[in-house]
C-alpha cells in the first residue's frame, strides 16, 4: 500500500543522499556521476510535479542504462570502484521508485554504504567531518520519518543527539575492536589502480600529505647477525632524471647489467619474502652481492625479478653493506647531472655559499647536511604543497617535508655543484618480530635517499633525511612516534625562531600536527598499531581485549541510561522545592502529606504529631502560603523559607 | 479588619443550631453572587435557614410554593387587561423580590421550573416582548425533595448548573435538637431579628470578593481538578467551563469569609463538594462523596 | 500489581497480553515496557554486517568507524525507544453503551506528565491510532471496537507502542483496563407494530381520565385534541398549544417478551428493543415484563436506559 510521503521528508532525505555522493565527483567516472546527478535532479522535480516522475517501463529502461553504463566500464562487480558505481547506480534508481517508507529506509541505507565507500577514497579529517555530519541528517530523515510532528529542524536536533551519544561507545569499539587484516583472497583490488607504496617516479611537491599504510611488504629472515638500523637501507628503483618537479628513472639502460662493485666483509645472509607486490623490484639490503639467477641486477644496482610480481616470492641474498663501485661512464655522467634548466639566482648563490664550487665534494656534501641541520629545516609528513618550482620553494620557503623532498633537493644541489647524484628509493629499517625473529618491513617504511658518485669511491650513499631526523636512520624507532610524543622538535635547537613566529604559522604547525595524529591514531590504527597501543595499556590478549571492550561498553551504556532515564522531574519552582524539602522531612519522621491534602490541613496533622515543633511548622507553612498563593511576596520570603526548612529538626517517632 | 461577616454568622447560628458549615456555604454562596439549591426531606429548616439569611440581609424576601399546578405566570408575573386604560399592565409575580424562596421546585413541572430558572440566569425577565430587570441584589435558594419521593419531577442536569452550590442540611445533632424543642419558636425569633448587613455594603463586600488574589499556582490546581473530574471513568461528565468558573467564584468568596486575600487549596476543597457534588451526574447523591476521588487524588502541589 | 511471583514476570502472554487488568492509572516503566528489533532494525544489522566487510576488507579504519559509530547508533536506539514510552501515564476512561452491531468507543487518557515530547505513539485496539504527546500534555483517546453480541463486552488489551525515534526498535506495552462496555440488543431492522396490550382500552383512559387538573400548555403537537388547544394562547398570537392535564396518563405500553411467540430468544430481545425505542420515540409511557423481571411504566432517557439495560443484560 503506498503511502503519502511528507514532501520535506523527501526533500530532507533527497538533499542528504545529495550530500552524500558529492565527494565522489572525484571518483568515479563522469557518465556514471551524471546519471546520479540526472536521477536525483528527476526526483527533485518529482516532489512538486509527481506526475513526471517514470512510470514502470521507463524505469525499467532507466535500471538497463545503469547496467549498460556499468558494464561499459568493465569494472566487473567487485572492487572499490566497480562496488562504489554499482551502489551509487542502484542509490539513484532506487531514489525514483519511492512508494513506501519501507524504500525510504533502504536509501538510508543504500546512503551510508556510499558513505562508508568515501573513505575508501579519502580519509582526511574534513572528509570524517563531513561524512559525520551527512550521516547526521541521515538519521534526521528517519527521526522524521519516525515522527508525526512536521519540524524538520527538531528532527535534525534528535539525531545529533543520538550521534553524540553514540560517539563514546564508537570509540570504545574502535579502539577495543580486534583488528585482524583480511586475507589476500578477499582484496577485489582493481588492476588498473597503484597500490600504494613506491611507484615508478617521484614527485615530492605534490604531495601533501603521505599515508602511511601498514601493508607489509617483505619479511627478511637473516642467517645469522642482523645489520644495524642505519645500515636497514632496501634498495628500490633509482631516479636520476627530472623536470624539476618529477623525478623519474632513466628508462633507456635500465636493464643493462651493471659492472659488479667490489664487496668487502661483513656479509649479511638473508631469504627475502616478498609479498605480492605490482611491479618486479626485489628490495634487497645494499648492496647485494651473491642472489638467485631467476633475479637481475640493472644498472642501478636494483635487483628485479621475471615473472608474475602478484605472487609471493621467497629469494635467498647475501648483501654487503661496505662496497665499491668503479668509474661513471660518459653518458651516465651526464645523465646524473643533468639539470631541468638554468639554475635560479638564489640556488647558485646558496650552493656557492656552501662551497659547491670551490671545496671538495665530500666536504660539499656535509656542509649541504649540515645546512639541512642547522637550518630550520623541519621534518613532517604533511608539509604544504609546492605546485611551482618546488626545490626551490622547499629549500627558502616551507623547509619542512619528509625524505622524499630531502632527497630531492640534495640531489639538485650536488648537480649544481656538478657532482653525480641522484635518488634512490626503497625501504629503510624494519621492525624485529621477536617470535619469527625476522624483519617485517611496511609500506609505512618507505624512503627515499640519495646517491653521490665521488672520485675513488664510486656511488656513495648520503641519507639528507638523517641530517634533520636522525632518529628514524639512527634507532630503531618509529620516526612517527617520535614527533607525536614530540621527542623531535619541528625545529632545531634554534627557540628564538619558534618564539617569532606569527599565529598563523602556529595554527598552521598545530593544524599539522592534529593532522599527523589523526594519520597516526585514527588511519592506520591498524593490528600492530593496535597491539602496541593496547600493550601499553597492559592490555595483551584477545581475552583481555575483548573483556575491556565488553565492560567499557556497559559502563558508558549505564551511564547513558542513567542520563536518558532516570532524569528526576525537577520543579522550577525554588518555593515548591523548599517545601517539598519539608514534606520529606517530616515523611522521613513517619509524616506523610497526602495528595491531596492542602498546606493548611497538613500543617493542622503535623502540628499534632509534633506539638514542639507547631511554631516552626506554622511559620514554614505561613510563608509557603505567602510565596505560592499570595500576590506579593518577596525573594527575602523565600530565603527565610528556606533557611527554616533548613533548620526545622524532627525527631522520629 | 472586623469581618463583617462574623455577627452575620452568630446571629444565624443562634437561630439555626448546629448547621454552622451549611449557613458558611449559604452566605458564601451569596457573596458569590450565586444561587442555592437545598435538597433535604421537608421539615428540616431550608425554610427557616432562607427566612434568616433574608432577615439578616435586610433583603425583601417572598416565598413562592411550587406545585404542580403553579404556572410560570404565578411566577414571573402576567399582564392583566387594565379596563380603565383600556390596556394590557404588567403585574409582577413573586419574583421581583431581592431573596426568594422556591419552596419544593421539583413538585412544579418543568415549565414553571424553567421559568424560574431562565429569570435566575438572566436577571431579567421579559413578558410580551416586554424586558423588566429583577432586583438587585438577586438571590434564589430553592429547595427540592429527594428525587425518589413521589409525584416530583426532578431538575435536569442542565438546570442544576444553574445553582452555584447544591447543600444538604441534614438533621440536627442531639443537642441541637434539645435545644430546639425546648426553645422558643423559631419563627419569633425570627421576626426579631435585626439587619446585619444591609443590601449596599453586601454590594461592596461581593465586589471586594472579586478582588481575592488567585495564584497561578491555585489556577493550577483548579485545572487538575477539572480535568480529573473530566478524565475519571465515575463521573458521566466532568466539570464544565462555567462550573470551573463557580468553582474559582465560590472560593474566592470562601477565602474573603476567612478574612483572607488569597485563595488556598483548602478553599477550593471547603466548596468543592457543595459546588461540584450536583455537577457531576454520579452515581451517588451525597456531594461529599461524590467529589471524595478528587480529594483524595488531585495532588495540590 | 506490584507482587508478581517470578514465574508470572516471565510469563510469556505478559508480552502481548498484558497483566492483569486493571482499574487505576497504569505508569508505563521498565516492567511494562518491552523492546524488540523491528524488521527494519534487523536489517539496519545487515547494514552494519554489511560495512564491516567492507572495514575489513579494505581494512579501512573510517569505515570501522562510520560501522561502529552506525553499531552504537542502533546500540543506543533501544535506551531512546524505551525513553519513547517511558513515564507515560495511562487511564481508562469511559465508555458509552452502544447497540449491537454499532461499534464501542472506549476513551483512553494517555498523561505525559514528563518534560519529555512523544512525536510518535501508536495506539492498537482493533484499529490502529496514531498521536503525538508535547511535554506535560494530556490527550484522549478514542478507541473503536466493533460490536457482536448484546451484554458487557470488556476493552481487550489496549498495545501502545511506538517506533520513535530511528524505527529501527519497537517498544510497545500491552495495557488491559477493567474497561467494559455494555452493549445492548440489536434493534429489529424493520419498523413492527406495537404489541397489543391485554384489555388495552388506552384510548378511553385518555378521554375520560385526566381532565380535572389543569397542569401546564405543552407545544401543540398533531393529534392532540382540538378540545385541549389553548385557544386564548393563540388569540394572542403565541401560537398554538395545547393544555396538558396532570392526571394525564398518556399511552400506556407494557411490553412484554411473550409478545414475540415464535421468535427465538435474542430475535425476541431485538424486537422489544425496538419497541422500547419507537415507545420512546412516540412519547409513550412503557413498561417492560421479562420472565422474572419487570420495569414498570415511564418514559425518559433514565427509563429508557434502565429498559435497553434490561434486555442488554437479560
Amino acid at each position: 500500500m503506498p503511502v503519502d510521503i511528507e514532501k520535506n521528508i523527501l526533500l530532507f532525505l533527497l538533499i542528504s543522499v545529495g550530500l552524500i555522493a558529492l565527494p565522489h565527483i572525484y571518483h568515479i567516472p563522469a557518465s556514471t556521476f551524471g546519471f546520479f546527478a540526472l536521477l536525483l535532479a528527476w526526483r527533485f522535480i518529482g516532489i512538486w510535479k509527481p506526475s513526471c516522475l517514470p512510470g514502470k517501463f521507463l524505469l525499467f529502461l532507466l535500471t538497463v542504462g545503469g547496467l549498460v553504463l556499468l558494464y561499459s566500464q568493465h569494472q566487473g562487480l567487485f572492487g572499490r570502484d566497480a562496488g562504489t558505481r554499482l551502489f551509487m547506480t542502484a542509490l539513484a534508481l532506487k531514489l525514483l521508485e519511492i512508494k513506501q517508507e519501507r524504500d525510504l529506509y533502504l536509501i538510508v541505507f543504500l546512503a551510508f554504504i556510499v558513505a562508508a565507500s568515501q573513505f575508501l577514497y579519502e580519509q582526511s579529517i574534513a572528509m570524517a567531518g563531513y561524512i559525520l555530519f551527512v550521516c547526521c541528517v541521515l538519521l534526521g530523515t528517519l527521526v522524521a520519518i519516525n515522527s508525526r510532528r512536521q519540524n524538520t529542524l527538531n528532527a535534525l536536533k534528535t539525531a545529533a543527539v543520538i550521534l553524540a551519544q553514540a560517539l563514546p561507545l564508537a570509540i570504545v569499539l574502535f579502539v577495543f575492536f580486534p583488528r585482524v587484516e583480511a586475507p589476500r583472497w578477499m582484496l577485489f583490488e582493481d588492476k588498473s589502480r597503484a597500490k600504494t607504496g613506491l611507484s615508478d617516479s617521484m614527485e615530492p611537491g605534490s604531495i601533501s600529505d603521505l599515508s602511511f599504510s601498514d601493508e607489509l611488504v617483505f619479511r627478511v629472515r637473516f642467517q645469522g647477525q642482523i645489520p644495524p638500523n642505519r645500515l636497514r637501507y632496501w634498495r628500490g628503483p633509482v631516479f636520476s632524471v627530472t623536470d624539476g618537479k618529477r623525478w623519474t628513472a632513466a628508462k633507456h639502460y635500465t636493464y643493462t647489467a651493471a659492472a659488479e662493485p667490489d664487496f668487502s666483509e661483513p656479509a649479511y645472509r638473508y631469504t627475502l619474502l616478498l609479498e605480492p607486490q605490482n611491479n618486479n623490484w626485489v628490495f634487497a639490503l645494499e648492496m647485494a652481492g651473491d642472489y638467485p639467477p631467476q633475479l637481475r641486477m640493472n644498472s642501478e644496482y636494483l635487483l628485479t625479478r621475471s615473472g608474475n610480481p602478484d605472487k609471493r616470492a621467497e629469494y635467498p641474498i647475501t648483501s654487503y653493506p661496505s662496497y665499491r663501485t668503479g668509474t661513471l661512464e660518459a653518458h651516465k655522467l651526464r645523465t646524473n647531472t643533468q639539470l631541468p634548466g638554468p639554475t635560479s639566482q638564489k640556488i647558485t648563490s646558496l650552493v656557492k655559499r656552501l662551497g659547491g664550487f670551490d671545496k671538495r665534494p665530500e666536504q660539499f656534501v656535509d656542509r649541504v647536511l649540515q645546512h639541512f641541520n642547522q637550518e630550520n629545516f623541519s621534518y613532517t609528513l604533511t608539509p604544504p604543497l609546492m605546485e611551482n618550482n618546488p626545490i626551490e620553494t622547499f629549500l627558502f620557503e616551507t623547509r619542512s617535508g619528509f625524505c622524499s623532498h630531502y632527497a630531492a633537493a640534495f640531489t639538485y644541489l650536488m648537480r649544481v655543484a656538478n657532482i653525480p647524484a641522484r635518488v634512490v628509493t626503497g625501504y629503510h629499517g624494519g621492525v624485529l618480530n621477536p617470535v619469527g625473529n625476522f624483519l617485517e618491513i611496511r609500506q609505512a617504511d618507505a624512503h627515499a635517499w640519495t646517491e653521490v658518485w665521488l672520485k675513488n669511491r664510486g656511488w656513495v650513499r648520503v641519507d639528507p633525511t638523517a641530517a634533520v631526523a636522525p632518529e628514524r636512520i639512527e634507532q630503531n624507532v618509529n620516526i612517527e612516534q617520535q614527533i607525536a610524543s614530540r621527542n623531535i622538535s619541528f625545529f632545531s635547537a634554534d627557540s628564538d625562531l619558534a618564539r617569532q613566529l606569527d599565529w598563523l604559522k602556529q595554527a598552521r604547525q598545530l593544524w599539522s600536527s592534529v593532522d599527523y595524529n589523526w594519520q597516526r591514531w585514527v588511519i592506520n590504527y591498524h593490528s600492530a598499531n593496535q597491539t602496541q597501543f593496547l600493550a601499553s595499556l597492559g592490555i595483551e590478549s584477545l581475552k583481555q581485549m575483548l573483556f575491556w571492550l565488553i565492560g567499557l561498553g556497559a559502563l558508558f551504556t549505564a551511564i547513558l541510561s542513567w542520563l536518558l532515564l532516570s532524569r528526576k522531574e525537577k520543579t522550577a519552582d525554588k518555593v515548591l522545592r523548599c517545601y517539598r524539602r519539608f514534606c520529606a522531612r517530616l515523611g522521613k519522621a513517619g509524616l506523610k502529606r497526602k495528595a491531596g491534602e492542602g498546606p493548611i490541613d497538613f500543617a493542622k496533622r503535623s502540628k499534632e504529631a509534633y506539638p514542639d515543633q507547631a511554631a516552626a511548622i506554622d511559620e514554614i507553612t505561613g510563608l509557603f502560603i505567602k510565596l505560592r498563593y499570595q500576590k506579593e511576596s518577596s525573594q527575602a520570603d523565600l530565603n527565610r523559607l528556606s533557611e527554616r526548612v533548613d533548620r526545622l529538626k524532627i525527631r522520629r517517632r | 479588619m472586623q469581618n463583617p461577616i462574623a455577627p452575620l454568622l452568630d446571629s444565624a447560628n443562634r437561630i439555626i443550631l448546629g448547621k454552622q458549615h451549611q449557613i458558611r456555604l449559604a452566605l458564601c454562596c451569596l457573596l458569590a453572587r450565586g444561587h442555592l439549591l437545598i435538597e433535604d426531606i421537608p421539615g428540616v429548616g431550608k425554610t427557616t435557614l432562607a427566612h434568616t439569611l433574608a432577615k439578616l440581609l435586610g433583603l425583601n424576601y417572598q416565598r413562592i410554593q411550587f406545585t404542580s399546578d403553579i404556572l410560570p405566570s404565578d411566577i414571573i408575573g402576567a399582564s392583566i387587561f387594565d379596563p380603565e386604560d383600556r390596556s394590557f399592565k404588567f403585574h409582577p409575580g413573586p419574583i421581583f423580590n431581592q431573596m426568594i424562596l422556591a419552596d419544593e421546585i421539583n413538585r412544579s413541572t418543568p415549565k414553571a421550573q424553567s421559568a424560574l430558572l431562565e429569570a435566575m440566569e438572566e436577571q431579567q425577565v421579559t413578558v410580551e416582548g416586554k424586558t423588566y430587570r429583577l432586583p438587585s441584589p438577586f438571590f434564589v435558594i430553592a429547595t427540592q425533595n429527594p428525587a425518589h419521593q413521589i409525584g416530583t419531577f426532578p431538575l435536569p442536569e442542565s438546570q442544576l448548573d444553574r445553582f452555584l452550590m447544591r447543600i444538604e442540611l441534614g438533621y440536627p445533632d442531639r443537642n441541637a435538637e434539645r435545644e430546639l424543642l425546648s426553645g422558643q419558636s423559631r419563627y419569633h425569633l425570627i421576626e426579631n431579628l435585626k439587619t446585619e448587613l444591609p443590601p449596599e455594603p453586601l454590594k461592596n463586600i461581593q465586589q471586594q470578593v472579586n478582588t481575592v488574589h488567585v495564584s497561578s499556582a491555585l489556577l493550577d490546581y483548579m485545572q487538575n481538578i477539572i480535568t480529573f473530574t473530566r478524565e475519571f471513568p465515575d463521573y458521566p461528565c466532568g466539570l464544565s467551563p462555567r462550573a470551573g468558573l463557580s468553582l474559582l467564584n465560590a472560593a474566592k468568596a470562601w477565602a474573603f469569609m476567612d478574612s483572607r486575600d488569597a485563595v488556598l487549596p483548602e478553599d477550593v476543597q471547603a466548596v468543592l463538594p457543595a459546588v461540584a457534588g450536583h455537577r457531576l451526574r454520579s452515581a451517588s447523591q451525597d456531594s461529599a462523596a461524590v467529589v471524595a476521588p478528587i480529594l483524595e487524588r488531585v495532588n495540590v502541589l | 500489581m506490584n507482587t508478581l511471583s517470578l514465574k508470572d514476570r516471565f510469563r510469556l502472554s505478559r508480552f502481548f497480553a498484558g497483566e492483569k487488568p486493571s482499574d487505576e492509572a497504569i505508569l508505563l516503566n521498565q516492567r511494562r515496557i518491552f523492546i524488540l528489533p523491528s524488521k527494519r532494525g534487523l536489517s539496519f544489522v545487515v547494514l552494519i554486517l554489511l560495512l564491516l566487510l567492507i572495514a575489513f576488507v579494505y581494512n579501512n579504519n573510517l569505515a570501522y568507524f562510520l560501522t561502529f559509530l552506525l553499531a552504537s547508533v542502533f546500540f543506543i536506539g533501544i535506551l531512546h525507544s524505551y525513553k519513547a514510552l517511558a513515564g507515560l501515564l495511562i487511564r481508562k476512561g469511559q465508555c458509552k453503551p452502544v447497540f449491537a452491531g454499532e461499534r464501542a468507543v472506549f476513551q483512553i487518557h494517555i498523561d505525559n506528565p514528563t518534560p519529555v515530547p512523544r512525536p510518535s505513539l501508536e495506539i492498537d485496539l482493533y484499529d490502529k491510532t496514531q498521536t503525538t504527546l508535547e511535554p506535560y500534555e494530556k490527550k484522549t483517546a478514542r478507541l473503536y471496537a466493533p460490536t457482536e453480541h448484546r451484554g458487557h463486552q470488556t476493552c481487550g488489551t489496549i498495545t501502545l507502542s511506538s517506533g520513535y525515534p530511528l524505527g529501527l526498535f519497537r517498544a510497545w506495552s500491552p495495557l488491559r483496563f477493567n474497561l467494559s462496555v455494555l452493549v445492548y440488543p440489536k434493534p429489529w431492522p424493520q419498523e413492527i407494530p406495537f404489541p397489543e396490550t391485554g384489555g388495552g382500552s388506552s384510548d378511553q383512559g385518555k378521554t375520560e381520565k385526566g381532565t380535572d387538573d389543569f397542569y401546564g400548555l405543552q407545544e401543540y403537537q398533531r393529534g392532540d385534541s382540538i378540545k385541549r388547544i389553548h385557544w386564548k394562547a393563540y388569540a394572542k398570537g403565541q401560537g398554538l398549544f395545547s393544555k396538558q392535564y396532570s392526571g394525564e396518563q398518556g399511552d400506556e405500553l407494557w411490553l412484554h417478551y411473550e409478545a414475540s411467540a415464535g421468535y427465538g430468544n435474542e430475535e425476541r430481545l431485538s424486537r422489544l428493543c425496538r419497541w422500547v425505542l419507537d415507545a420512546e420515540k412516540a412519547g409513550l409511557r412503557y413498561g417492560l415484563k421479562l420472565p422474572g423481571q419487570k420495569i414498570g411504566l415511564g418514559i425518559g432517557p433514565a427509563h429508557l436506559t434502565q429498559c435497553l439495560e434490561a434486555l442488554a443484560l437479560f
